[in-house]
């Protein structure tokens, strides 16, 4: 069975369509709740132990602190080198971090991060990790995971275009900047200093470069001359979407990373139904023994061999710790002995969405990564995009949205005020903008706040004393969580379990 | 009274300019440049209406009931002017002469309502002010018809039920005037009985609206249409004309009876008789004809059909003439049928076949360009016995040459050789197929009896490519660029400008 294809049926079959119109149906609104991101738990390290328990005491020579991909990696880094006398601790109930995933009856899903550059061939630890999970067979990356097409699509002025650099708009003018753009990032990639992961560039940045730290994204752009609505637009929608901050409020250093850390040729981006979840499964799967969940640390204190580790179900003591959870709860845990001045986080929102059907209302088949411009969202990410099947009638879509503009305080503080209601109303009017038919699609929005999503290069970043200080903060106490970097990139955070790790045991 | 009159204005005015636009949007849906569509659309429904209200002036008497009968005449015409339009495109040739007609009826008929409502309202009012009303509240309802209708009504009704609704709205008018002049117009009860009627035929329409278009979409296929159903997977269309069925699948034309014979004998034979099989795949070709090639091999054991769609082998296992077309090939004991998604099936089993036929629908679109990678054959070659081949229908080499050649390579970079070779099918054109071994093929020296078109001596010549057939240099086709959709959709563009 085959083939012929005259357009002119399709255009009839189109016709079809226009003439009977959307199915009239009655509108019930989605089900869906707000789910818990573990601020509250969290919020409970403000409150002091009650003195007086007693808890089960352990000792082990290395203790892992957060469960995200910076703890898992350091794990297996540990255990790839043959040693297994460690644990890692983790707050929820299930590890994952940022890496985290839900599951329905339709798909896996991710919460937040949910896809990884192809790592480039100098990425040698990240490329035997990813061997090691069955990704990179060879030098051939995995068909399954290697994104399938089409990838990216930009709503803009009524119509989808592919990728997400704007082509339905820019003037001449427009474009040339485009270009001078590309060609400035082109100069940045050959410098060497931009590079995944990042320390390896920073091991010794030229002053040129440096300086990059010590002016904003939008200084930058405004003393290059680059004001181009469109330009500007894509820019800010690269920091939005890895910083979760606008232009002003990140280094030019960080932009420019975004755009000269990878290379211009590498195939899609590794991703999975679950996002990088899939990853955190894989590592679940080699490390399960070691992992202790729903084990809340309260309190980092030195002792004269080590550290101790005080948690809700237990005492630890270790020679060393590998401290892979968020910078934020280190004043908390140490009482006061570590400050951590000059660490933003963004706020996010992100939601999945279950849709009994594919809406009908916006022509062109759906990428995997979906953008609306101008909007305050980032888009919509097809959790079946992965899928080999060729009917797929029901999907998830995961929503994601960095709260950039304002202070991430207020930020915080307004999205504490907010309800699921009020939250899931705001995201399904985003998307009638492109879908006007969403509403009779979604049978399910659940929402997750998560108040310190990512980090924020901003400016100044890089030389921060307090970043210098974790970042070499020795004395059995090493830091391995991505905030450190910066930059909140699985990249980052497996570099970062990886060398904590082998310094740990060097150490021991 | 007045108040409802004008009301009544602004009802009708809406009504009038929705026709107007119904009537422009279809003609440029069907025929194409929407600047010369609308033009002459908007210019004979202006000059329609102009003739509409110079006409006014031979209706002299009974302003009233005249009126409602115009009313009801425009609930009439208007509300079925896209369902007369849609058939018109679909079963005569004469589209843009019954186009204009209607537009003029319409126009007239709609030309007629103001004139003969300023006149019912001329002793109500002072003259100036029944101008001033009335043409106010035209104008209102046009801006009214120009917002609702690409917001609302095409959206939410689609052309076919947005006419018949603002038909109900004229006999709705044509009712209330009726009621409010029930004291001034004699004879109500006819008049009434017919606007009743009109609508109620309206109000159907819009009910069996999808019957409707089913109706008029018969007309858009050349011969007549003996079976349709829309599956959740596909809408499939059977249409006879003398001893010639053709299956149809999303409009796409799946076969012709009176040539499948070369497509099913090209696509089966050069590729099993070459291997002793006893078990074989067929993924796709839910319409059991490949399946009736297969089992003219005495040696086959069982045969597992894979198809997304079970409605295609009940189909095609329950029409008589297509029992008779597929020689009744699902009723035989060997055969094991199984409704599946292709790709996902491959991956949850682990049968073993000696040989394979790939009869899916064309890469149209990224759904099923899926069903063409490189992932898809390797996932095929776990199946495959170590002697086992498979076979792929590939579009035309002819039309679509880099579509053609991006399959061979593609089954290539799979691991396999490839062998491509091309048949002549009268109602498809020149039409490729690859044939995939891991040893090399061998073209058989024996072909099963009973065939219509090959023969082993003709084999050779259809494993030749001449010059406009050649290879051309093409892109492996994998799941992250999908670069044979690309191929395919630029080259059956270009083909069918």
């Amino acid at each position: 069975m085959a083939r012929i294809q005259p357009l002119t049926l399709s255009r009839r079959a189109f016709l079809g369509a226009a003439l009977i119109g959307m199915s009239c149906k009655s509108r019930r609104g989605p089900a869906g709740r707000l789910i818990d991101d573990g601020g509250a738990r969290g919020h409970q390290l403000r409150s002091p132990i009650a003195a007086g328990e007693r808890r089960p005491t352990e000792r082990k020579p290395v203790v892992i602190v957060g469960g995200g991909v910076a703890g898992l990696s350091a794990a297996w880094r540990l255990r790839q080198r043959g040693f297994t006398d460690f644990v890692v601790l983790e707050m929820e109930q299930r590890a994952g971090g940022n890496a985290r995933w839900g599951e329905n009856e339709v798909t896996p899903f991710p919460w937040a991060a949910h896809y990884v550059p192809v790592p480039g061939p100098e990425a040698t630890d990240l490329r035997a990790f990813f061997r090691d999970i069955g990704v990179l067979n060879g030098e051939e990356w995995s068909e399954r995971a290697l994104c399938f097409a089409p990838q990216e699509r930009l709503y803009i002025h009524g119509r989808w275009q592919e990728g997400l650099e704007p082509q339905i708009g820019p003037s001449d003018r427009d474009r040339d900047q485009f270009k001078r753009f590309d060609d400035r990032m082109q100069a940045f990639r050959e410098s060497g200093a931009f590079t995944i992961p990042s320390s390896r560039g920073r091991a010794s940045l030229p002053d040129d470069i440096s300086a990059l730290d010590t002016v904003s994204m939008a200084g930058w752009m405004d003393r290059e001359g680059f004001d181009s609505p469109y330009l500007r637009w894509w820019i800010e929608y690269g920091c939005r979407d890895d910083y979760g901050a606008l232009m002003p409020d990140v280094s030019a250093w960080a932009g420019i990373h975004y755009h000269t850390s990878r290379q211009d040729d590498e195939p899609g981006p590794l991703t999975w139904p679950e996002g990088n979840g899939w990853i955190v499964r894989k590592l679940l799967e080699r490390l399960a023994p070691h992992v202790e969940t729903s084990v809340m640390v309260e309190r980092l204190e030195p002792n004269d061999r080590g550290w101790t580790i005080t948690a809700d179900t237990g005492v630890w003591t270790a020679e060393q710790v590998i401290y892979a959870a968020p910078a934020f709860l280190l004043p908390h845990l140490t009482g006061g002995a570590i400050a951590i001045d000059g660490f933003d986080y963004s706020p996010w929102v992100t939601a999945n969405l279950v849709l009994d059907r594919w809406p009908r209302s916006s022509a062109g088949e759906p990428a995997w990564d979906n953008v609306i411009f101008d909007s305050p969202g980032l888009g919509y990410v097809v959790a079946t995009h992965q899928s080999i099947a060729t009917d797929v009638p029901r999907t998830v879509w995961t929503y994601y949205w960095a709260l950039a503009h304002g202070t991430p305080p207020a930020n915080r503080a307004w999205l504490q005020q907010q309800t699921w209601e009020t939250l899931s109303a705001r995201i399904l009017g985003d998307l009638r903008r492109v879908h006007r038919d969403i509403d009779d699609c979604v049978s399910r929005i659940d929402v997750l706040r998560l108040g310190h999503a990512m980090i924020r290069p901003s400016v100044g970043f890089l030389s921060r004393a307090a970043r210098q200080r974790m970042a070499g903060a020795g004395k059995g106490l090493l830091f391995a969580h991505s905030d450190v970097s910066g930059l909140s990139l699985f990249e980052e955070a497996h570099a970062g379990g990886v060398r904590a790790a082998d310094a740990a045991l060097a150490a021991l | 009274m007045a108040p409802a009159l004008l009301a009544a204005v602004l009802l009708i005015a809406t009504c009038g300019l929705v026709y107007e636009l119904v009537a422009g949007a279809l003609a440029s849906y069907l025929l194409g440049d929407s600047v010369t569509q609308f033009s002459t659309v908007i210019g004979a429904y202006l000059f329609a209406m102009g003739i509409g209200s110079w006409m006014s002036r031979y209706i002299t008497r009974s302003l009233v009931r005249q009126f409602v009968v115009v009313q009801v005449l425009i609930a009439l015409v208007g509300g079925f002017s896209s369902t007369v339009l849609f058939l018109a495109f679909g079963w005569t040739d004469v589209f843009r002469p019954i186009l204009y007609t209607l537009v003029i009826i319409v126009g007239t008929l709609v030309g007629l309502e103001i004139p003969l409502l300023m006149r019912i309202l001329r002793d109500r009012f002072e003259f100036k002010d029944v101008v001033a009303h009335v043409l106010t509240f035209d104008y209102l309802g046009a801006l009214v018809a120009s917002v609702l209708f690409p917001t609302l009504l095409v959206p939410q009704l689609g052309l076919l039920r947005a006419a018949m609704f603002f038909g109900l709205v004229n006999g709705a008018v044509a009712l209330w005037t009726l009621y409010l002049f029930r004291d001034a117009v004699p004879r109500r009860g006819s008049l009434a009985t017919l606007a009743v009627v009109v609508m109620v035929l309206l109000g159907g329409g819009m009910v069996e609206g999808n019957r409707l278009l089913d109706f008029a979409e018969s007309g858009l296929y050349a011969d007549d249409v003996v079976y349709t159903k829309t599956t959740p997977y596909q809408r499939i269309v059977l249409t006879a004309w003398r001893d010639d069925l053709r299956l149809f699948l999303n409009s796409h034309l799946q076969f012709s009876s009176r040539d499948e014979y070369r497509y099913h004998e090209a696509l089966v034979h050069p590729g099993l008789a070459s291997v002793a099989a006893r078990r074989v795949l067929i993924l796709g070709g839910g319409d059991g004809l490949a399946l009736r090639e297969v089992l003219k091999y005495p040696g086959i054991e069982q045969v597992t059909l894979v198809d997304l769609d079970p409605e295609m082998p009940r189909l095609f296992s329950t029409h008589a003439e297509l029992v008779a077309l597929n020689h009744a090939s699902f009723r035989d004991r060997r055969v094991r049928l199984i409704s599946a998604d292709a790709m996902v099936w491959l991956g949850q089993n682990s049968d073993l076949f000696d040989f394979a036929i790939v009869d899916l629908p064309d890469p149209s679109n990224f759904s099923l360009g899926k069903l063409y990678t490189s992932l898809f054959y390797r996932m095929l070659s776990r199946h495959l016995t170590p002697d086992g081949a498979f076979v792929v229908q590939s579009s035309s080499p002819l039309f679509a040459p880099q579509s053609f050649w991006c399959v061979v390579r593609t089954v290539e970079d799979a691991g396999f050789r490839a062998s491509p070779y091309h048949v002549y099918v009268p109602s498809f054109g020149e039409w490729g197929f690859v044939l995939a071994t891991r040893g090399g093929y061998q073209r058989p020296t024996r072909l099963p009896d009973g065939l219509r078109f090959l023969t082993a001596q003709t084999l050779e010549p259809l494993f030749e490519f001449p010059v406009d057939m050649r290879p051309v240099p093409v892109e492996v086709n994998r799941l992250h660029n999908q670069a044979l959709v690309h191929y395919y959709e630029q080259e059956w563009r270009a083909f069918n400008r």
